[in-house]
């Protein structure tokens, strides 16, 4: 099979994968968790619990508050010891349930099934499996943390005929698909015939780099003795952004989504393999979703420090970090994500959420950056930009307040996927301004919107 | 030859001529009839070309002065009640006597009152600091340092303290025109009554979190505990989310307050130094409100 | 311990710099340098050495005293400027006249605009033209000086493009085009050896400090252009083949015209303007006083570069096909 990626731009960052070998361990409870209410994009769940109530594994503390929204569920059994405020990741409040967790054992909600063996048949009826789905909190766990149900329900008139599994892990360092993919293949495909289900007997691709030759093999094997029909792997070329979903849709079916277009638009629905490990959960074990595979690495850890976790929601970072053998002193920065889009970590005594993926300790060396150089157009950044932007054009009309020349340059369209600062000789900080002017191109684009109607 | 020269002249005479022709019935044709009292306004104007009134510059000002009915909703900031005196002169119209502002920076968590937690390696903007994170404290609420203020305003009257990392506002430049305040994403700066020489009440903070949590992020936050509103005879301060504010309008300057606030959030300005030796725990309390 | 550092994404950079670029086309211009030398001699060396030598001085003194901004002063890049100024001019040309070169390549060309980045023409090629203008005496003497190695059946006199526009395309009929592909003594410092020059460029395109459209499309429109000509009048107009290796052709389009700050940054905005060069270069060659015209070329065409961007723009994501 030919090897697939997307057509436009694209960097090589160094692989990285220091944890690849490293296999899942289970992470112990701390003796108090805390539980954010904003663990999906869209609006925050509402917490439906109170001080002093009692919470098993499982029960529900926090009820959608939108269209877009999530339900929150225990991740561990014991007393509820306060709601309220407490800093997150990037150090603003946000509503968290405080539960001291029962030092002896815990106490799972009774409908959750907790054994191991693998539930194979697909259940038929669409609704009750998308409402499943939304009951059990699913959200996208590439990253965005989109609800699950409301991507799997199309908007009525558009039609899934491609679903893609996205196990192509393009950012450097991360390795906690790639685990998932090694130890529990067949969970995932099952996950993904599910969803193939639920869009009505699409097409389904899971898409893997081809730096992962033994998650391939892995899952093709397990496909192959899974033997699902209309399903296939496919191998891709190693760029970054890969993972980016119209990447992804351009590197597998060659579909290119329109501008401020969703996926739909061109038949497509993308999730990712965490993501389709949480829905079989959910589906086929009525398991709400309150573990995730988290990464710890960096390249100021020793290869003994190197692991990877299935965590549970709620542990707070530095606990987590602590298991591992605490902070390294050599670390400058630590990021939560992959180290070309994720989140620099203001305050390590934040909870990991759903979607939290790794902690990454870098060194002053990796990811300091060097002094802001002057522009000598050489247009490495346009060159590695997969949304064909100029961001070196962008950047000088945001400075200059030019909000058309901004919008006419397509500001709008900018994924925030890091290419064009990476790639940048003389170090200039362009996607900092480019979020920036994205969202002056935005707030203008739905101010006309609303206007016009 | 000498045809040559001729035939050149005179089809260059003709072009001139007939483009002239076209360009004299453009102008009369696209003619725009202006008032010209828009002009005489302009000229009246600082001339800035800020933004503080609300209008893109001083022409779109005069534009809109000259056709409103009266001038209630067009103030020009920077040029003060002089300029609108002289404005309303053209225009024939009264105005109301507006006091003279000046910009407020609602924060004091310098360097040593507000310990930095962690570094931050972006861009030098506040707008995208705030974007990424909270801030490099554990106020979420405080000044970012960064000068998005300092670069949006016009006339220099802002520069960022290299000790406090704060931003301080010349009185004498400042002439709030509001760009400030629009720069700021925190939006930590107000424009108050610059009061009678100039004297001022006003609580240096911003941070709504409950006490507790103000406490442990800044020495100098308002931690909401109303001793001030107790105390103040004009019932000019009120509290909402944790946070002391007066307002300016009701204020009568007895600096009650700012003996009263056990942090020294409330900062009194340029009062004069009372001649008499005033009490040894009241000149404390104003040094630090001072600092 | 030291308070973690909190930036937005990306967190990772790559080793690339504009320094080490700027060294990475030093490197590639190895080969030649190391012909010239073993060519030429010691009055190579020097004219190379004080070329970059003097440029990176220059520019260190503008930036740090004229300008007051030390962050622009950039050593590789100022090297390579007083490099390619050096590898422009005979080997017999007096020290004195790269000195008067380098303070127009830097001081004019580049650190008046504003240094790196905002110069609108090349500096180097600024320098030259200017001294081919100010000096030409000086600057079209072609005397050989001895070399490293001797033995070398190199002619003193008027190079082969001169002989060209003095005597047709008949006069330079019996040159053997291969031999002055490989090895030419005989012009300019750079112009040694197109081979050389090739293998450096190719260098540049397996790091991708450099693409390939703006010189492709220079030797194409060359050897379009010449095509037409030679087959209208073999007489008179030089063929293709001549073209392509004579003079600073391959030197001009692989490390001068590709200059980032001076060349367009679109791919086909790139091939436009070497269509540009190439068609200038012919022009001059055919119909201009001077036998070569690659830097006028380059030079003109720096002038279009903002048109040229303003006009060609990337298919951006999402807007094409379907």
């Amino acid at each position: 099979m030919s090897k697939l990626t997307f057509h436009i731009g694209g960097v090589h960052p160094d692989d990285a994968k220091l944890s690849h070998a490293c296999a899942i361990e289970v992470l112990p409870l701390p003796p108090v968790v805390y539980v954010s209410m904003a663990q999906h994009l869209g609006a925050p769940a509402t917490p439906c619990v109170a001080a002093g109530d009692r919470v098993k594994v499982g029960t529900v503390i926090g009820e959608p508050s939108g269209f877009i929204s999530g339900y929150v569920h225990s991740p561990a059994s014991g007393k509820v010891k306060s709601v309220g405020p407490r800093k997150d990741l990037a150090g603003h409040n946000v509503m968290h349930v405080e539960i001291e967790v029962d030092p002896e054992g815990e106490e799972w909600e009774e409908d959750i099934d907790r054994s191991d063996t693998l539930v194979t048949e697909i259940p038929t009826d669409h609704a009750a499996v998308v409402e499943k789905i939304k009951q059990c909190g699913v959200v996208g766990l590439g990253g965005a943390t989109f609800p699950t149900h409301v991507k799997l329900n199309p908007a009525p008139g558009s039609k899934a005929d491609c679903l893609l599994v996205n196990g192509s892990e393009c950012e450097p360092y991360l390795t906690s698909d790639y685990r998932i993919m090694l130890e529990r293949p067949q969970e995932i495909i099952v996950g993904a015939a599910i969803m193939q289900m639920v869009l009505g007997g699409c097409r389904c691709v899971i898409a893997i780099e081809e730096n992962k030759p033994e998650a391939i093999k892995t899952m093709e094997a397990a496909l192959a003795q899974l033997g699902y029909k209309n399903m296939e792997i496919a191998v891709l070329k190693k760029k970054y952004p890969q993972g980016g979903e119209k990447q992804l849709i351009d590197a597998v079916l060659g579909r290119q989504v329109k501008s401020g277009a969703l996926p739909i638009s061109v038949g497509c629905v993308v999730q990712n393999v965490a993501t389709s490990l949480a829905v079989y959960e959910a589906v086929q074990k009525n398991k709400p979703l309150i573990t995730n595979t988290l990464t710890i690495t960096g390249d100021c850890l020793p290869a003994s420090a190197q692991h990877n976790y299935l965590f549970r929601i709620g542990m707070p970072l530095s606990y987590i970090a602590e298991q591992a053998g605490g902070v390294p002193e050599s670390a400058a920065k630590i990021v939560s994500g992959g180290p070309m889009m994720g989140k620099a970590v203001a305050n390590l005594d934040a909870t990991t959420v759903k979607g939290t993926a790794s902690l990454l300790f870098l060194s002053k060396e990796t990811t300091k950056r060097h002094p802001e150089g002057y522009c000598i157009r050489c247009a490495h950044c346009a060159d590695s930009c997969p949304m064909g932007l100029e961001p070196f054009l962008i950047n000088r009309l945001y400075k200059a307040g030019d909000l058309e020349g901004m919008e006419a340059a397509s500001a709008q369209d900018c994924i925030e996927c890091g290419c064009c600062q990476y790639s940048c000789p003389a170090s200039i900080p362009l996607v900092d301004n480019l979020r920036m002017a994205k969202g002056q191109v935005m707030a203008v684009i739905k101010n006309r919107r609303s206007n016009g109607k | 030859m000498t045809g040559t020269f001729l035939w050149t002249v005179g089809i260059l005479a003709a072009l001139g001529f007939i483009l002239a022709l076209i360009l004299f019935f453009i102008a009369k044709k696209f003619k725009v009839e202006e008032d010209p009292r828009i002009d005489l306004v302009e000229k009246a104007l600082p001339g800035a070309n800020c933004g503080g009134c609300g209008f893109a510059g001083c022409r779109a000002f005069a534009d809109a002065a000259v056709k409103a009915p009266n001038l209630d909703n067009n103030f020009c900031p920077v040029g003060g009640n002089e300029v609108m005196k002289q404005v309303a002169q053209i225009l024939g119209y009264e105005i109301k006597q507006q006091s003279p502002k000046v910009a407020v920076l609602r924060c004091n968590g310098s360097c040593e009152n507000r310990p930095r937690i962690n570094t931050y390696d972006g861009v030098q903007s506040c707008r995208v600091k705030a974007a990424l994170y909270a801030g490099d404290t554990l106020c979420p609420y405080g000044c970012l340092g960064c000068g998005d203020c300092v670069a949006a305003c016009k006339f220099g009257a802002l520069s960022i303290n290299p000790e406090t990392l704060l931003p301080e506002v010349d009185e004498e430049k400042c002439t709030a025109c509001g760009a400030c305040t629009k720069a700021c994403p925190k939006g930590l700066i107000e424009l108050r009554n610059k009061g009678p020489r100039s004297m001022r009440v006003y609580v240096a903070c911003s941070n709504k979190d409950k006490g507790m949590y103000t406490r442990k992020a800044c020495k100098a936050g308002c931690i909401g505990c109303g001793k001030c509103a107790k105390v103040c005879a004009q019932e000019a301060i009120t509290i909402e989310n944790n946070l002391a504010y007066i307002d300016y309008t009701k204020c009568k300057l007895c600096k009650k307050c700012v003996a009263e606030c056990p942090i020294g959030a409330i900062h009194a300005v340029n009062f004069p130094v009372l001649k008499p030796k005033p009490a040894p725990a009241e000149e404390s309390k104003k040094e630090a409100a001072n600092e | 311990m030291e308070n973690k550092i909190v930036s937005p994404n990306p967190h990772i950079h790559t080793r690339t710099s504009t320094a080490s670029l700027m060294l990475d086309v030093i490197i590639a211009l190895a080969p030649s340098m190391a012909l010239s030398v073993l060519f030429y001699g010691w009055s190579a060396l020097m004219l190379l050495a004080l070329g970059a030598g003097f440029c990176v001085l220059l520019e260190w003194a503008i930036a740090k005293w004229m300008m007051r901004k030390p962050q622009l002063f950039c050593p590789s890049a100022a090297a390579l400027t007083g490099l390619l100024l050096a590898l422009n001019m005979p080997p017999s040309t007096p020290w004195w006249t790269v000195l008067i070169g380098a303070i127009v390549a830097i001081g004019v060309a580049k650190m008046s605009f504003g240094g790196m980045g905002q110069n609108v023409f090349n500096p180097a090629i600024t320098g030259r033209v200017f001294l081919l203008i100010s000096f030409p005496q000086q600057l079209t003497t072609w005397d050989i000086p001895k070399g490293f190695i001797g033995g070398i059946d190199a002619v003193s006199g008027p190079t082969v493009l001169s002989q060209a526009k003095l005597g047709g395309a008949a006069s330079v009929a019996d040159l053997d085009l291969f031999r002055t592909f490989l090895l030419n003594p005989g012009g300019s410092l750079g112009e040694i050896s197109g081979l050389a020059l090739l293998v450096g460029f190719v260098y540049l395109l397996c790091r991708k400090v450099v693409k390939p459209w703006i010189p492709l499309s220079i030797f194409v429109t060359v050897a379009v252009v010449s095509s037409i000509f030679h087959l209208c009048n073999p007489e008179l107009y030089t063929g293709p083949v001549f073209n392509l290796v004579a003079g600073g052709l391959i030197l001009g389009a692989c490390f001068m015209a590709t200059d980032y700050v001076t060349s367009p940054m679109s791919d086909w905005g790139g091939v436009l303007f070497g269509a540009g060069i190439g068609l200038i270069v012919m022009m001059i060659r055919y119909f201009g006083s001077y036998p070569e015209g690659v830097s006028f070329a380059i030079l003109l065409m720096n002038m279009t570069v903002p048109l040229i961007d303003r006009a060609f723009h990337r298919k951006k994501f999402g807007y094409g096909r379907a």
